[in-house]
């Protein structure tokens, strides 16, 4: 019984193993592809190219990179340090105040990621305060959005936090803030990372606002520029890929060597609620 | 001890700030817009005109066309996804020796942006040379012109959603499955019950709050998806495999800024309705078990 049973599961795996190719075809497609000429990209397959054209890269240098990259770096990472101090000092408060007033916030937080992207009225506001098409308007942003999950997985951390550690901090005098930075924060450092981790991934990979809140091509972030990329070389799959490529790495990167906070961040506020 | 004191709402100041000014007032105040005249045109002098822009979006003929879409992507993407995470994890969760591995592989598509996602697959569905039709023609069958039509796009792009998501679905239901204690799982053995009773009457109750949580975000972000129709078919043929949320986009950069902002509102009230109720049932699933 117990035999047949470790042989079928060695048949599921080999059937996992073999269904893991619809995953990883296209991105290996993707990879041969700009390395190839423009006649040979025509073809989607993952054919090796006859010459490697290390020379679209080049291309793609070229439109830009650095600067929509030099955009992209600076917007993901303002957005993660603005991120980790609001959404850390909001789930400490909430969680450990938890009156009335401090659920309604709650409520009010987790409609963010309910409510779609009021794209105009931002836009309006963001003139008004004389932010709009700034690289910082989409940093605020995109902070703001992703504040329910930050939230959420900071809260989840800081409520497996014993109370008596505050209680013993207020005994030596310590309050409010002071609480917060010696006690609870140096606790919730796997979270911190894990919080980082998610809001860099999710502010790199963004399209949508930027294309709302950006207005000119000198900020443009690193998918934005894809985008036009596209536009401009729509049947050059070559350069297209090669662009690709460029863009991904950074979060095929962090995905990489910082897997088990990724995936950290993706389970503990599902799975704990 | 007075917690109050103890943890001063003061703290909470800047936070706040921030919260009321890029998403309370955009998504409250902001939504006035949709009942003035507010155009490209009329840029500076903006008059209130009543209801009368969300009654045009009720007779926009855009809109049935885009609601339709916009369910059918939610609802096609959080099916399958459920599903599929569901039968993957329950099969990584036996004794599989390269869990982390296949993982680790599975999860990958979530980690590119949508933006990339679809673009790979528009060169996958293209009519001369994709992947689909070169496989297509290898069976004998005709090319597809897959962007060409309402449904044929509206397929490819639900199946594009589908393949970037399944990973995270995998992730979390495996989760869930792995954080059911083993003790339950010995006891039922012990009273003679097999593997389908096992999986129906002790699994299943026991990650339904994790597969809720998935199913609601699938269709919560199956709803809100913009990235990839605007890549793969940017809504056309016509505006045939419009969603909501590209529509807006549309309405906005052809400059009929009220109309844009009436059909967000109108929008931003169907997934209001839709994360409530689902929410609602989901409470009443978890108490009957």
């Amino acid at each position: 019984m117990k035999k047949r049973a470790g042989r079928i599961n060695r048949v599921l795996e080999i059937i996992l193993w073999i269904f893991s190719i619809v995953t990883l075809y296209p991105l290996f497609m993707v990879l041969v592809t700009s390395f190839k000429t423009k006649a040979e990209a025509s073809y989607m397959s993952i054919k090796l190219p006859e010459v490697w054209q290390f020379s679209n890269y080049a291309v793609v240098l070229e439109q830009d990179f650095v600067q929509n990259l030099g955009n992209s770096v600076f917007i993901s990472v303002i957005t993660v340090l603005v991120e980790l101090c609001i959404a850390s000092i909001t789930a400490f408060v909430l969680v450990r105040r938890d009156t009335k007033g401090c659920r309604i916030i709650n409520k009010i937080i987790s409609l963010c990621i309910i409510a779609p992207f009021a794209a105009m009225p931002t836009i309006q506001l963001l003139r008004t305060m004389g932010m709009y098409g700034t690289r910082l308007s989409l940093c605020c942003v995109y902070s703001v959005l992703n504040m329910p999950l930050s939230v959420m997985l900071f809260s989840s951390s800081i409520k497996e936090i014993p109370r008596e550690l505050d209680e013993a901090a207020v005994m030596d005098g310590a309050y409010g803030f002071s609480i917060f930075w010696r006690v609870i924060l140096p606790i919730a450092k796997p979270t911190i990372a894990t919080v980082a981790i998610m809001v860099f991934m999710s502010s790199w990979n963004e399209l949508q606002i930027p294309l709302y809140l950006l207005n000119s091509s000198s900020k443009y972030t690193l998918p934005l520029s894809v985008y036009n990329f596209y536009g401009l070389y729509q049947n050059n799959w070559n350069l297209v890929c090669a662009d690709v490529i460029m863009v991904s790495l950074p979060v095929v990167l962090v995905y990489v060597f910082a897997q088990k906070y990724v995936i950290s961040g993706m389970t503990a506020g599902a799975v704990k609620g | 001890m007075n917690r109050k004191k103890i943890y001063p709402m003061y703290l909470l100041i800047i936070p706040m700030i921030m919260m009321i000014a890029f998403f309370v007032i955009p998504s409250t105040i902001g939504y006035v817009y949709a009942f003035t005249n507010w155009s490209a045109a009329r840029y500076a002098d903006v008059d209130f005109v009543g209801i009368s822009n969300i009654i045009e979006v009720f007779a926009n003929r855009k809109i049935p066309v885009a609601f339709v879409n916009t369910l059918v992507y939610a609802l096609a993407k959080t099916i399958c996804v459920t599903l599929l995470g569901f039968v993957f994890a329950y099969i990584l969760n036996r004794e599989i020796y390269s869990r982390t591995a296949l993982r680790t592989v599975y999860f990958i598509p979530s980690v590119f942006s949508a933006l990339v996602v679809g673009l790979v697959f528009s060169a996958v569905f293209q009519t001369r040379h994709g992947t689909i039709n070169q496989i297509l023609n290898f069976f004998g069958m005709q090319s597809v012109q897959w962007f060409g039509s309402r449904w044929t796009g509206v397929f490819s792009i639900s199946v594009t959603e589908i393949w970037r998501n399944v990973g995270f679905a995998i992730v979390i239901t495996l989760a869930g499955m792995q954080s059911v204690s083993s003790d339950y799982l010995e006891a039922a053995k012990i009273d003679g019950a097999n593997e389908w009773q096992i999986f129906k009457n002790v699994t299943l109750p026991l990650i339904m709050p994790t597969v809720n949580v998935n199913i609601l975000f699938s269709l919560i972000f199956g709803l809100k998806m913009f990235d990839l129709i605007s890549v793969m078919t940017g809504g056309g043929p016509g505006n045939s495999t419009e969603s909501f949320g590209t529509l807006v986009m549309h309405e906005m950069s052809a400059g009929r800024y009220a109309q844009s902002v009436s059909i967000n509102l109108v929008f931003s009230i169907l997934l209001l309705i839709v994360g409530a109720v689902y929410l609602k049932f989901s409470e009443r699933w978890e108490n009957i078990e």
